[in-house]
């Protein structure tokens, strides 16, 4: 059978259905974007001093945030899309993949690519918009964050879409976004320095893999990495294949039991 | 010889502790509606999980298209359509979108595609609306929806969950048509659930009756009716001389006197007696005034086989509860 129908119908599928709910667009902007101004703003002019930026890799904090929060909205897009299968699960379409003669591995790669474009282009507006606000930023280094977002959406889509699979009530839907989300994304680099933190925290801020994503668009956009962007790709590639594979192999065998 | 295109043997599935399926076994003629009628719980969307090989039994075989679903999934999957219990249409999207998605993972494309899709929609008569999205649509549109996705991939087997739960008498009689009519002009075997005695004694061709996991009868419905006993037909005459005459004949089980101008008549198969008993009362000079009989009902031969009645209930409270959360999510 062949791969690229069931590929492209099911990332067909994600960007429609994107298209349509406007106003979980809406929401899914809205909340970084006040991460970004009130928490990054607010910050930013407390922080107002030459020691301060120095911590900061020498630009205001606004500046620094707004590389993590893009990162930040990619993640919790993606990863969300990727749960949602649990209501596909719930509510039958899902099943209608399961009775279909087609291979089950493009069709769950294809909604993990869905996931994350939309996903990535959620980062996109946040950062569009946030760029007035700040004080520096690499306009040429958009384009490789575009690849990052599409890694990082790629793996926490199929992340998502793997602990879905799995679950077998809604409840974990929200056990889920506070006991994964949250911590992801304060470990992450996005809001402090990794540098800065308790070693206990250091150590699952570089367990954690969307620190990688986090250090490397910090380094397109503001020019500054903490852990070195060889060892960054290399985590995300690692990453997007592994999560790839194991969501593929975990709904190979789903059963609607 | 006759063509089978499902057999199942034995088919058992048990969740843990729970047996809900316990040892089926029968098979559904090429061409055919097959009901399986029985209470909620009694198996039934278990038994079409196994056939369309969702679930595996957990032990005994099935065919489907002489296809074993256990061995075989992948071919099986070819040949089935199936409209799940569940609305699993998506509802963010158009008719035509659900429909395209459908069709480009059973692997048909391009101009193919575009000519099934529309066929598809008209054959439901929802040609009109195939650019709206789906949550605008009523509970008998999606269902006819799900019904024309079920057939886009053009499927030797027809499974259908409960086509009609949860829907208006209007709206049901109608989707009624429409599995007659896809069994006329598309001669697909058709395998259909229902709680709804009326459903399978207007659709099936033949029925077989399930509770707590077994079949405790299988026939056409005239053949199931016999089983809970006699027809009655009660003739009132127009004018009676003396006392409404009895008919003594070998048809008749048991004949009595109700009025001074009517009379009940048990009989085997009521509508082969009647003419019988036109002649006979003709042949005496009685005239008859008004004839009418009452037939046994499906769920007088529930009631005669298990001592209950099938509960005539819209869907479970799980159910009713999933519909409200999805309303609330999407």
């Amino acid at each position: 059978m062949n791969w690229t129908d069931p590929l492209i119908v099911m990332t067909y599928r994600e960007l429609k259905r994107f298209v349509r709910a406007k106003s979980r667009l809406i929401g899914s902007i809205i909340n970084p974007l006040i991460w970004a101004i009130f928490f990054g703003l607010g910050w930013s002019s407390a922080f107002n001093f030459p020691q301060a930026r120095m911590i900061f890799g020498g630009v205001n904090y606004m500046t620094y945030l707004t590389p993590g929060i893009v990162m930040m909205t990619v993640f919790t897009a993606s990863f969300i899309s990727g749960v949602t299968v649990i209501w596909d699960k719930q509510f039958g379409f899902l099943k209608e993949v399961l009775v279909a003669p087609t291979p089950r591995e493009p069709a769950i790669i294809g909604r993990a690519l869905g996931g994350s474009l939309t996903a990535l282009l959620q980062g996109l507006i946040v950062l569009i918009v946030l760029i007035p606000l700040v004080s520096k930023i690499k306009l040429l280094g958009i384009m490789p964050v575009i690849l990052i977002g599409l890694l990082v959406g790629l793996s926490f889509s199929a992340v998502g879409i793997t602990l879905a699979t799995k679950m077998t009530s809604m409840e974990g839907f929200h056990i889920i976004s506070s006991f994964i989300m949250m911590p992801t994304i304060f470990l992450s680099g996005a809001f402090y320095p990794i540098r800065t933190m308790p070693e206990w925290m250091k150590a699952l801020a570089y367990a954690n893999p969307l620190t990688y994503g986090v250090d490397l668009t910090r380094y397109y956009l503001l020019g500054t990495s903490d852990l070195g962007i060889g060892i960054d790709f290399l985590v995300l590639i690692v990453l997007t294949t592994v999560s790839l594979t194991v969501a593929s192999i975990i709904f190979r065998s789903a059963t609607i039991d | 010889m006759v063509e089978y295109t499902i057999v199942a043997e034995n088919l058992v599935k048990k969740f843990g502790d729970i047996v809900a399926v316990n040892g089926v076994t029968f098979k559904v003629k090429k061409g055919e509606i097959f009901g399986f009628l029985g209470p909620n719980g009694a198996g039934k969307t278990t038994t079409i999980h196994i056939l369309s090989t969702l679930i595996r039994p957990t032990s005994g075989r099935a065919l489907v298209d002489n296809k074993d679903v256990v061995k075989e999934p992948a071919e099986v999957r070819k040949v089935i359509g199936i409209v799940f219990q569940d609305p699993s249409v998506d509802d963010q999207l158009t008719a035509y979108e659900n429909l395209y998605i459908h069709g480009r993972i059973y692997g048909i494309r391009g101009k193919d595609l575009e000519v099934r899709i529309n066929e598809a929609l008209k054959f439901v008569d929802l040609y009109k609306f195939r650019n709206k999205q789906v949550k605008t649509f009523s509970g008998g549109m999606r269902r006819r929806l799900e019904i024309a996705r079920a057939l886009l991939h053009e499927p030797k087997v027809l499974f259908l969950d409960e086509p009609t739960l949860g829907l208006d008498p209007q709206t049901r009689a109608k989707i009624w048509d429409y599995i007659r009519m896809i069994r006329r002009e598309k001669g697909v075997t058709i395998f259909l659930t229902t709680h709804y005695m009326d459903e399978a004694e207007e659709l099936a061709d033949r029925i077989a009756i399930i509770d707590h996991g077994k079949i405790i009868a299988e026939g056409t419905p005239d053949e199931l009716r016999t089983l809970a006993g006699n027809e009655v037909v009660y003739i009132n005459f127009d004018e009676v001389k003396e006392k409404p005459p009895c008919i003594e004949d070998n048809f008749v089980e048991e004949c009595k006197v109700l009025t001074s101008d009517s009379i009940m008549l048990k009989v085997r198969n009521a509508s082969e007696a009647m003419p019988l008993i036109f002649e006979e009362l003709n042949s005496k000079g009685y005239k008859i005034k008004k004839i009418e009989y009452r037939r046994p009902t499906l769920n007088d031969v529930f009631l005669y086989l298990t001592g209950r009645e099938i509960r005539e209930e819209e869907g479970s409270d799980f159910e009713r509860l999933k519909a409200i959360v999805r309303r609330r999510w999407r």
